[in-house]
């Protein structure tokens, strides 16, 4: 790999389907059109992940043309309520239970098909990081686990069900093109900000340029909140 | 995408300067009676609205501001609102369906109504004297005596509907609701809250967050006071512990536009709307453009004018032909949507964004694929709906497959396969009815066609009309299935059962336990018919079978799809050779 930056990675992901859920349209969810930083970084983090470091996705190309494909399932629609719990830890005893013949909702959903990634990133190192830390070794360590398929969990694109599959890709000479398309993808979800009080979602305008989108660092004025 | 686009088509229509879709905080609302005030906020008339006849009387839309989300609780409209919550009274008709005690009880609730319409209208306009139509509006309700409006004649019509009241002041054509204090109190209104200051994921603009957006009406089979797309209604759709509408930030302005612009897309006698199955589906383009028009006569003509639609498509064949403008490289955006219901909420069936020439380009590829011979009284293009029908039980758009219907129409828009499913349930009519008609032959033709194009598969492909060098063996079989049953039809014209009624299911599925009985049968029907008709049968026969040395023991799906347009086309075959005789 061409040594100008010793942190970077490149990560080939792919899977059936993918489900990047639109904010707006969460319930009967919509995707958006392709990956979201967000659901790269969570594929990354799945892969390796340490207090010393953080993820920066800097690039998403797109290596399969968008299809989409349109699927009903049923789906639980509560959550166990925390009042409940509380009760339940100071009595000592309480139904927690949660049965889904009683609550259930149809949910229909407008899922991508047969999707094909390339993720590029880089990371940083953070003040968690010890003396015996280094990009290198992170990079490393990365390389490593990705090449033996080895992941904390299963990497999943966008949503649980739809798990990915991954791969390394190490030379610059060998990286796949993407389609030959560009699209105004509109305003997308960047990520959230868990350090304040409520998290707070982030979003970037996404173009795709010939397959490509290019990622703003967390910091740039593009990234708004 | 969807609510931008959308959120776009409403900014255009405005810049349009068109009046068709009402300003920030308005909604267009029908009010069938008008109560009638002076400017002292006396009584001077009751105005009815309505127009038509009998039961279907409908009263004129008007622009008012835009009417509050009802469930359970008190919330008034501004200035205009239904019966109890403007004069305080039930109505007759909602007072005869309710048992005694809870007559009381509605007669106490309409009260607190009324006390509620009077408080909106005070906490929106502070200034009571600013305005003349809200002064005299504010003296008519407070005090509070209607009994010459009771008096009036129009009032027992009144008393017996559930529509909405409004006020209008005399020697004024607007309604006081409609009067520039009160677009500009709205406008204020809109712009003033500042609550939840976010940015809002649409336009990317820092905006009031909606809490809940307004309802969307007239996608068939949701909830008739309207569903929504963005809501949250149970607690497993919300995250990080936030409420409704903040789990997904859109701002104020965004979400009035895109309600606003799809309520007017969806709107009764739209034409920019087909119904797709069970999908309702809207369309419209990034600029005001004839394919907006053109759309629903390419798919869906009314039935009532037929030939509007075969003009329509007509055009879109001669368009590359007239060399004025090629509707085929316009790349005008245009934006297809389907939606389905789910109750109190809207599903996306499919969302197209593409440009006007290549749905022109893929529609016409459409009806290319869909073309095959036919009576001459049916039309030259099925339009989408009886081709769905075609392949549902009965007859019935309702038995259509949910996913089914968007499929079909996501694969005209894309230019994709049709769905596989769709060969599955046209053959399946096909075998249960035995009826081989038009539309159905014509989609199973559009399938096979359509795969044999995108799979490169040439050789496979389908003919319109007869083919006699298609070898087949399933296109074969179909042709000489329909001399057999033609040789039966000559012997024995008045045969109650015919071979088709009883043997084309295993004809076309499993040919090996089917036609050497067919074939045995045959030879007693030729002995009733003459030395000429017996030469001229045994001689196509022969053609058909030329080099068939089995019957296969099952088709494949395709072939049998193959089976069915064999026979079609050389039952059509006959017809047009009569229509020659003749």
């Amino acid at each position: 790999m061409n040594d100008a930056r010793k942190n970077a990675v490149c990560l080939r992901v792919w899977g059936d389907n993918a489900c990047f859920t639109r904010p707006e349209m969460k319930v009967e969810r919509v995707s958006y059109d392709v990956m979201t930083p967000s659901a790269a970084r969570g594929i990354l983090e799945a892969i390796l992940w340490k207090p010393a470091i953080r993820w920066q996705v800097t690039r998403i190309d797109v290596l399969k043309p968008i299809r989409w494909e349109s699927v009903r399932r049923n789906e639980v629609e509560t959550v166990v309520s925390t009042r409940n719990v509380t009760t339940a830890m100071s009595s000592g005893r309480g139904e927690l239970g949660l049965y889904i013949e009683e609550a259930r909702q149809q949910r229909a959903g407008l899922f991508l098909r047969d999707v094909d990634y390339l993720i590029h990133a880089c990371f940083e190192l953070t003040d968690k990081a010890g003396h015996e830390d280094n990009h290198i070794k992170f990079a490393q360590m990365f390389r490593r686990r990705a090449e033996k398929g080895q992941c904390f969990n299963q990497p999943y694109l966008g949503c649980r069900e739809f798990s990915a599959a991954f791969e390394p890709v190490e030379q610059e000479e060998e990286l796949p093109v993407p389609i030959s398309e560009s699209r105004d993808l509109g305003w997308m979800l960047y990520d959230l900000d868990h350090l304040k009080a409520e998290p707070r979602p982030y979003f970037f305008r996404a173009m795709m340029e010939q397959g490509t989108i290019r990622v703003p660092a967390w910091d740039s004025s593009e990234v708004m909140g | 995408m969807i609510l931008q686009a959308l959120s776009e088509y409403y900014q255009r229509k405005t810049r349009e300067g068109s009046n068709e879709l009402p300003p920030i905080g308005f909604e267009k609302k029908e009010i069938p009676f008008l109560i009638v005030l002076d400017e002292e906020g006396y009584f001077v008339d009751l105005e009815d609205t309505r127009t038509g006849k009998g039961k279907k009387k409908t009263g004129r839309i008007f622009i008012v501001p835009q009417g509050e989300k009802r469930t359970s609780g008190i919330l008034p409209n501004l200035l205009w609102d239904t019966l109890d919550y403007v004069l305080g009274t039930v109505s007759a008709v909602k007072a005869e369906r309710l048992e005694a005690n809870k007559r009381e009880k509605e007669q106490q609730r309409a009260k607190e109504k009324r006390a509620a319409f009077i408080q909106r209208i005070k906490d929106t306009f502070p200034e009571v004297g600013a305005d003349k139509g809200i002064k005299a509006v504010l003296a008519f309700l407070e005090k509070g005596d209607f009994q010459s409006l009771y008096n009036h004649s129009l009032w027992d019509e009144i008393n017996r509907s559930t529509g909405n009241l409004s006020f209008r002041l005399q020697n004024s054509t607007e309604l006081i609701c409609q009067r520039n204090a009160v677009r500009r109190a709205i406008a204020e209104w809109v712009t003033e809250r500042k609550k939840q200051r976010q940015r809002c994921l649409v336009s990317g603009e820092v905006d009031t967050i909606a809490r809940v957006h307004p309802p969307i009406r007239g996608v068939r089979g949701a909830q008739p006071s309207g569903a929504d797309i963005v809501s949250f209604n149970r607690d497993a759709f919300t995250s990080y512990g936030k409420h409704q509408g903040i789990n997904a930030p859109v701002g104020e302005r965004v979400t009035f536009a895109y309600t606003t612009a799809l309520n007017h897309l969806l709107r009764k006698g739209s034409r920019q709307r087909i119904q797709v199955g069970d999908a309702s589906t809207v369309f419209w383009a990034a600029k005001d453009h004839p394919s907006e028009e053109q759309f629903v006569a390419w798919l869906d003509p009314d039935p009532d004018d037929p030939d509007r639609g075969t003009e329509a498509i007509r055009a879109l064949y001669a368009a590359p032909k007239s060399g004025a403008k090629p509707i085929d490289e316009d790349d005008t955006p245009f934006y297809v949507l389907g939606l389905a219901p789910n109750a109190a909420r809207i599903a996306v069936r499919f969302w197209y964004p593409g440009t006007v020439g290549e749905v022109a380009r893929h529609i016409r590829q459409h009806f290319d694929d869909t073309h095959i011979i036919h009576a001459p009284q049916e039309p030259e293009f099925l339009p989408l709906f009886r081709l769905l029908k075609a392949s549902a039980l009965q007859g019935k758009v309702e038995n259509v497959p949910p996913n089914l219907a968007g499929d079909f129409m996501k694969a005209i828009l894309v230019g994709m396969p049709y769905p596989r499913t769709l060969l599955a349930a046209a053959l399946r009519r096909v075998r249960a009815e035995h009826h081989i008609t038009y539309p159905r032959v014509a989609l199973i033709k559009a399938v096979l066609t359509r795969n044999a194009r995108l799979f490169n598969h040439p050789q496979q492909e389908v003919n319109v009309a007869l083919d006699l060098k298609n070898l087949n063996i399933g296109y074969r079989l179909g042709r000489l299935f329909a001399v057999l049953e033609r040789v039966q039809n000559l012997a024995l014209p008045n045969v109650e059962a015919t071979i088709r009624d009883r043997f084309y299911s295993a004809a076309s599925s499993t040919p090996r336990t089917a036609f050497p009985h067919l074939l045995k049968l045959k030879n007693y029907h030729l002995d009733k018919l003459e030395e000429g008709q017996i030469i001229w049968l045994e001689k196509l026969m022969g053609e058909i079978m030329d080099g068939i040395e089995y019957f296969p023991a099952h088709l494949s799906l395709d072939d049998q799809g193959r089976f069915t347009v064999g026979y079609y086309h050389q039952r059509q075959a006959f017809f047009n050779k009569k229509n020659l005789d003749n």
